[in-house]
């Protein structure tokens, strides 16, 4: 068995760390997609211009120097707003950006500009004749998403999706440049410290594939549930 | 006006695609019971009217009277639209279409697809719709296939079950799109009877078809289009078996 040297649970709550960034990355990157990819196709030319340069820039500039810029940009924004406010009005604010909002919401923003395409992709995938019926029928654009788009759009986004998650998982790892103790960050100071790299590396190797494993089961089981409708089960007439 | 509004009038209506005038200015009315049969050659502009009737596509120019209810329209940057689309979505779900692809929606089984639109814009209570929907697949031979999805029926049963889901909406006026012209000719018959049982019930139906029996047979007036145009129109003894024009001549003339 290994011996994690007492480091055990500062590496578990480091793991947990590293998953709530995660999930509610995930959950953040979810709805910015799902907006980016409506604005793109909407037909109103400011929300299609915004929606463009948020995905141009976002994935044209690498994760890491994002989240530097956002972190240490941002917190040197927000002082200069508070030391406005209290030159000017002598309100004494003080806002301190919390690293892990920091990390959820730097990480949304990025994979919000890949989702964004996903489910474009997955919208446009959609066929026309089954918007049409919607249409006829007298449904609302907002019934249609909910009732017929986004249920039909899942099946092809699914894919595309579950590839995001897995890379947004392992960027994860990239908060401890802006200070958070996520696992890998914990297994990196107790290497440090004992000189036995491997003792923690593995245990972090470990866990990563153990979440990857989880979600790849956990998405087959999404996929099966959208695919239900689109062929694959015997037609027994 | 009659006391009773029409079901459906259509005065003057134009459509352009680009600089092509595709509809050159139409008019219709149907009177309730009216089994209405457009007829004429592909790309006479008989599917697009009839898309333009629930404003799948918008018309140029022209007047859509709905049950007496005019529909609003304004001219925006990208031409004419309708003014209120709350408007538009409630006269849509008075004017039930089916599809010459059925449209069934295929992530919901059939009878889903017959309770979807009458639970969730009309407001029918959940019970009653599901109650209603099963008579309805009852009624089209389809109740043991209401747990099925689309992709599991064959195109009759699609199409007879896309009839159930616009019967559901218990429309003024209901609208078909060339409803068996992606069948195979063995189950055309199927939708057809369907179809005839529907007229005889007294229903308001438009129906764009190359099925001259049906035409003849069920219909009580036929409209032959010409390129946008009403060419001729009436009842079928009239216009089937006494054409006048050429063009419809022509187009009537056995084809081999």
């Amino acid at each position: 068995m290994i011996d994690l040297q007492g480091y055990g649970p500062r590496l578990l709550e480091g793991a947990l760390i590293t998953i709530e960034l995660a999930v509610l990355s995930l959950l953040l990157s979810v709805v910015l997609g799902l907006l980016t990819a409506t604005a793109k196709m909407s037909r109103n030319w400011l929300a299609h211009r915004i929606a463009t340069l948020y995905t141009t820039l976002i994935r044209g500039v690498p994760d890491l120097v994002l989240m530097m810029l956002l972190f240490f940009g941002g917190q040197i924004g927000i002082n200069m707003v508070t030391d406005w406010l209290y030159y000017q009005f002598d309100m004494d604010i003080f806002i301190n950006i919390d690293e892990f909002i920091a990390g959820v919401v730097t990480i949304g923003l990025i994979f919000g500009a890949y989702m964004g395409e996903t489910f474009r992709g997955a919208f446009m995938a959609v066929e026309g004749g089954q918007i049409e019926a919607a249409r006829a029928y007298g449904m609302s654009e907002s019934l249609m998403f909910r009732r017929v788009r986004f249920p039909q759009m899942m099946r092809h986004a699914l894919p595309g999706l579950s590839n995001n998650w897995m890379v947004l998982l392992k960027t994860t790892a990239l908060v401890s440049v802006i200070g958070l103790t996520d696992m890998v960050r914990v297994a990196e100071e107790a290497a440090k410290a004992t000189h036995e790299p491997f003792t923690f590396l593995i245990p972090v190797a470990v866990i990563y594939l153990l979440i990857a494993s989880l979600s790849e089961w956990f998405f087959a089981h999404l996929q099966k549930r959208y695919d239900v409708g689109f062929g694959g089960e015997e037609c027994n007439n | 006006m009659a006391a009773t509004p029409l079901p459906l009038e259509v005065i003057n209506l134009k459509k352009r695609f680009g600089d092509n005038e595709v509809l050159k200015g139409l008019s219709l009315k149907a009177h309730k019971g009216d089994v209405i049969s457009m007829i004429g050659a592909s790309g006479s502009g008989k599917s697009t009217f009839l898309r333009c009737m629930n404003l799948l596509e918008q018309p140029n120019e022209g007047d859509l009277i709905v049950h007496g209810e005019s529909i609003n329209f304004k001219q925006t940057r990208r031409g004419r639209e309708p003014a209120d689309w709350r408007q538009v979505e409630r006269i849509r779900a008075k004017l039930s279409m089916v599809f010459q692809g059925f449209n069934l929606w295929a992530h919901m089984t059939l009878l889903e697809n017959v309770v979807e639109a009458p639970i969730h814009v009309l407001g029918k209570p959940k019970k009653e719709a599901l109650e209603h929907g099963r008579a309805l697949l009852d009624r089209v031979g389809l109740l043991d296939r209401a747990d099925y999805y689309p992709t599991q029926m064959s195109g009759g049963q699609q199409q007879r079950g896309a009839i159930a889901r616009a019967l559901a909406m218990e429309p003024e006026v209901m609208l078909f799109d060339e409803p068996t012209s992606a069948l195979d000719p063995e189950l055309v018959g199927d939708v057809l009877k369907v179809m005839r049982d529907l007229a005889e019930e007294g229903r308001t139906m438009i129906v764009v078809t190359h099925e001259m029996s049906f035409a003849r047979d069920v219909s009580n007036q036929v409209i032959y289009l010409h390129q946008g145009l009403i060419e001729e129109a009436g009842a079928p003894a009239e216009v089937l078996e006494n054409p006048q024009s050429e063009r419809l001549k022509q187009f009537l003339a056995p084809k081999f």
